[in-house]
């Protein structure tokens, strides 16, 4: 029995003393591997009488646990130490460059154009494309522009042949589902605009323009003004509000131009985003759509206008030169 | 259309300040476009006119405006002497010349003779408001023909009467006649340009400008003055063929009162009297060809306020209506006649709009429409095509835009082109044919290694008659495929293999299995002739092209020879789309792999190895891959050896070894008939 002591202090000051887990495995396999000092002991027992077995047997299991307790606190301990001496060891310096991976990502105009069609998408208007190279009658007379009139000199035209335009604007669409299809309609499109003119920084020949029109029984001007509101807002903000003024486009009557405002843009001050107003009940006519059972919105505006005013882009050139010291900068636009 | 405050405070007394008027004439649709000398007693405004509102280019025009929608301005003395066409004046005499209208472009011609003028000063005040908008002061005649146009919109000419006959012919012109127009240059004429004339020769191009050769100057003691009502789409069409923009032939081409011919008339002469009280008038002239169209519009006021999205009521309709011009005929339904001015309001909606503008857009609410839901969205098509563009980004690649209009380029498209007729600039001589010059421009502004960029978007071909428009796909990829961190590091660059699998996966994306030919589909000469292959989808229709640059090209581009080119034809790459793939049920059992080594020539496409190993007879290949191509030491000339990986699975069962090498075996067996060798 006192061996049993003696065995387990002698234990005891070792796993006090050990200095790694890796002396503690050692320690522990001399006292308690399948040869240990402890361990061993058991075999005494053949040499006890039966009167003295289970004393010495429940000494030997107490030791046994004893020990075995002192080991796994002590490797606990041991292990924080060792862990924390090795974390400092592989410490690394975090602010380094990060390993640089290809990235891509996308041309804001997409992300712009997604954004819009996410938002009219969403009001259950549908998306769908017309041609850039357009008919001369889509582009012009089937938005009831009167032959040879002047509101014609505010779009300088490219013509490719008598009857084929690059069209001056995305509203070409409108005549073409109004050929095929009947209200009600809500539909929407994005697409490149083309118009004859000098390029600085407010002006480019070539640029994109979002036109969404509805037809429906009862469509007012308030509908109008509500959708569009929506728009901008989802667009640029809750805090917007919108303005209609009078403005003159043959394709509607009224026919309006809208402005936006916001605290947050420009001071507040309002900015003209695009034109708007009911479809020209001459154009429902020439459609077969009776103007006393159906009306129609229709508003129309710059893409290129959306993140200039988000964003802060003074020039209308960027967005066509594939600067990637420009594109990069839009990845954190969530589309 | 600009003018000076005080020009328009003759006509409107208004406590509206100019930038009060301004925001007002915003609001009435006539949009402010700045105040000069804004802080001076008589600032400048400088408004928009919309070119359906030739009203509008006058004081009165804009007067009635601002009468209409301000209850406080009230129109002064002078507003209503013009209203009610200003006073008749006593003629001295017999009216002493003829006038013949021989065009159906002059509705009508009103002219009066007066002599006794002498090269008096124009009035200060008169000549102080033109000079402040920018108009010249030239003589009391022509500063006071100019004064009139202002104010109430009808231009005017007058004529030395001792340089012109007393036979006024308004005439189309005859091929080849001739004038000397008042800017001092001969001018041509055609056949079909209306024509002012005397019995002998034309004085004056009708509504555009007068004649050099009867121009008034100091010595002319009599004049003819000329108000006449032309046709628009006559002046106008003249005006373009002789590049000759005036103020006169602007208003025409935008609407003149055709009520006002006489008006303008005597108010010319009450302020010529106002200078020259002693001149000798002759009894006007007037001659009508056509008498202006009256127009009456019917109109429900409940249709009205629902158009608008406000409620509009019959008292406010008249007073808007009336303060307009328009004449109350009817009120149940409201029926009105359109004034003279006013020829943009033909139909009901015209009206609803002149209700809106004057009872304010500003009070329109904001509702959502309701009524018929229609599936809205981005559907077919347009969502591939914007899978497409994420494929891309997914895999690295940098969107970029591109300008459809441009100049000739190495790697256009061997195709037939298009331009613009007019493209004002070699720049913009061509319709891009294809995507790719674009890339490589934006490859080169951004240094022009190491970019990886693809571009979405419409390219033209064919001829006047005949041109096709379509949406392409195009990647340009050359250089490191990864950007390298540590010196020591040696990123993969881009090969054709690096974008043949890009294109698989972003066209797997969308439901295409891209086949890869070298089977010429068209000659083009951009690629490098061995490592370029025509792509197919699964029903064998061409979609699209991969390859190297052809190191020419890419000398005439200034490309990296190592630079890989795709181009896909995205609406036939849709068209056989499979957006409905059917699921491949997937085995819970563990699978058994096989590698095996070909020594094969290398003349042998990996195509035919492929469907060796595919068609081989069994049916427990789940899936092989290349994993080693070697050739060199220990290779003979001409041959390769190709490392394969091979993967055997059944399903509800275990494979045997012996099972997974019957089946390796049968699928060598197959290789072996092309050629190959098991090594």
């Amino acid at each position: 029995m006192e061996n049993v002591g003696s065995l387990v202090l002698a234990a005891e000051q070792e796993i006090t003393a050990a200095a790694s887990t890796a002396d503690l495995k050692h320690i522990e396999i001399k006292y308690l591997g399948k040869n240990g000092l402890i361990t061993s002991l058991m075999r005494q027992m053949g040499s006890l009488s039966a009167e003295e077995k289970p004393a010495f047997g429940a000494a030997v299991n107490t030791a046994k646990a004893t020990v075995q307790q002192a080991i796994d606190d002590r490797f606990t301990a041991l292990r924080f130490v060792e862990l924390a001496a090795r974390f400092e060891a592989e410490k690394i310096d975090v602010t380094m460059p990060g390993r640089q991976t290809r990235v891509g990502y996308a041309h804001i105009l997409h992300l712009t154009t997604l954004k819009i069609k996410r938002v009219l998408g969403g009001l259950g208007f549908r998306y769908e494309e017309g041609p850039e190279l357009e008919d001369f009658k889509y582009n012009f007379d089937a938005l009831n522009y009167p032959p040879d009139h002047p509101a014609m000199d505010d779009q300088d035209t490219f013509y490719v042949a008598d009857d084929l335009v690059l069209r001056t604007q995305c509203t070409a669409l409108q005549g073409r589902i109004f050929a095929n299809e009947k209200p009600p309609l809500r539909v929407f499109t994005v697409g490149r605009t083309f118009r004859n003119e000098a390029v600085d920084r407010t002006h480019n020949h070539t640029f994109h323009q979002v036109d969404c029109f509805m037809i429906d029984e009862n469509v007012s001007m308030a509908h109008l003004k509500g959708t569009l509101g929506t728009f901008a807002r989802a667009m640029f903000g809750p805090e917007v509000k919108v303005r209609f003024r009078p403005d003159f486009f043959p394709f509607v009557e009224p026919g309006v131009d809208y402005a936006i405002s916001s605290p947050k843009l420009f001071n507040g001050r309002w900015v003209e985003l695009g034109g708007a107003g009911l479809i020209h009940p001459n154009i429902l006519e020439a459609n077969g759509i009776d103007p006393q059972k159906y009306s129609g919105f229709a508003f129309g505006l710059g893409v290129e206008r959306i993140p200039m005013m988000a964003y802060g882009v003074d020039d209308l050139r960027l967005f066509l030169e594939n600067d990637l010291r420009f594109l990069s900068q839009f990845q954190g636009i969530a589309a | 259309m600009k003018f000076t405050y005080s020009t328009m405070r003759d006509y409107v007394a208004t406590s509206l300040d100019a930038e009060a008027l301004g925001d007002l004439l915003t609001m009435a649709g006539f949009e402010l476009e700045g105040i000069e000398e804004e802080t001076s007693e008589d600032p400048i405004l400088d408004v928009k006119v919309m070119s359906n509102r030739g009203d509008g280019l006058s004081i009165l025009g804009l007067a009635r405006e601002v009468l209409a929608k301000d209850a406080g301005s009230q129109p002064t003395d002078l507003y209503l002497a013009a209203k009610s066409g200003f006073a008749d004046f006593a003629p001295s005499r017999p009216a002493e010349a003829t006038v013949r209208i021989d065009s159906p472009a002059c509705n009508r011609f009103a002219c009066v003779t007066v002599s006794g003028v002498s090269s008096a000063p124009t009035p200060e005040w008169i000549k102080y408001r033109l000079e402040r908008i920018g108009m010249r002061s030239i003589s009391l005649l022509v500063d006071l023909t100019n004064y009139v146009m202002l104010e109430i919109g009808q231009p005017l000419h007058a004529y030395d009467l001792g340089k012109l006959g007393k036979e006024i012919v308004v005439r189309e012109a005859q091929d080849g006649e001739t004038i000397k127009t008042l800017d001092g240059v001969d001018r041509k004429l055609s056949a079909g340009q209306l024509m002012i004339c005397d019995a002998s020769r034309p004085v004056g191009v009708a509504g555009v400008m007068g004649g050099f050769d009867t121009e008034v100057d100091d010595a002319t003691t009599a004049i003819l003055l000329e108000s006449a009502h032309f046709l628009n789409t006559s002046v106008r069409k003249t005006r373009k063929q002789l590049g000759l923009n005036t103020e006169a032939s602007y208003r025409f081409e935008r609407s003149v009162d055709p009520k006002i011919t006489d008006v303008a008339i005597r108010r010319f002469l009450q302020l010529l009297k106002t200078v020259l009280p002693d001149v000798s008038i002759s009894e006007i002239t007037d001659v009508v060809r056509s008498e202006p169209v009256e127009v009456v519009v019917e109109l429900e006021l409940a249709r009205a306020s629902r158009l608008l999205g406000m409620e509009i009521t019959l008292e406010e309709a008249s007073r808007y209506l009336s303060a307009l011009g328009f004449e109350i005929l009817a009120t149940e339904p409201l029926k009105v006649k359109v004034p003279s001015w006013r020829p943009d309001v033909v139909r009901a909606e015209d009206v609803v709009e002149e209700l809106g503008r004057v009872h304010g857009y500003e009070r329109i609410p904001e509702e959502l429409p309701i009524g018929h839901t229609t599936m809205g969205g981005i559907h077919g098509k347009y969502r591939l095509s914007d899978a497409v563009i994420e494929g891309m980004i997914r895999l690295g690649y940098v969107q970029v835009v591109s300008h459809t209009l441009r100049s000739e380029h190495p790697l256009d498209a061997p195709t037939d082109r298009i331009g613009p007729r007019n493209p004002g600039s070699p720049e913009l001589a061509l319709l891009r044919n294809s995507l790719l010059p674009g890339l490589t421009e934006a490859a080169l502004r951004n240094g022009g290694k190491d970019v990886h960029l693809f571009e979405v978007g419409q390219i033209f071909e064919g001829q006047v008659g005949n041109t096709k428009e379509f949406p392409h796909l195009a990647i340009l990829s050359t250089g490191k495929l990864t950007p390298a961190n540590r010196a020591s590091e040696q990123p993969p660059v881009a090969d054709f293999y690096s974008l043949k699998a890009e294109l698989e996966a972003v066209l797997t994306g969308i439901g295409v299995t891209p086949q890869f030919s070298t089977k010429e589909f068209r000659p083009d000469a951009r690629f490098h002739p061995g490592r370029k292959a025509w792509m197919l989808d699964q029903a064998g229709e061409w979609i699209g092209v991969i390859g190297q640059i052809h190191p020419l090209v890419a000398e005439a581009a200034d490309l990296p020879e190592a630079t890989f080119l795709a181009e896909v034809w995205l609406d036939m790459a849709f068209h056989n789309a499979q957006e409905n793939p059917q699921l491949n049920p997937i085995s819970r059992n563990p699978a058994v792999s096989r590698d095996i080594a070909i020594l094969i020539d290398k003349s042998v496409p990996f195509d035919d190895i492929k469907s060796a190993i595919t068609t081989a007879p069994t049916d427990l290949l789940e899936d092989y891959w290349l994993f080693d191509v070697y050739e060199g030491t220990g290779i003979p000339e001409g041959k390769h050896s190709l490392g394969i990986g091979l993967q055997f699975r059944k399903m509800g069962a275990n494979l045997t070894d012996e099972e997974g090498n019957q089946a390796r075996d049968a699928i060598v067996a197959a290789i072996v008939e092309l050629g190959g060798i098991l090594r």
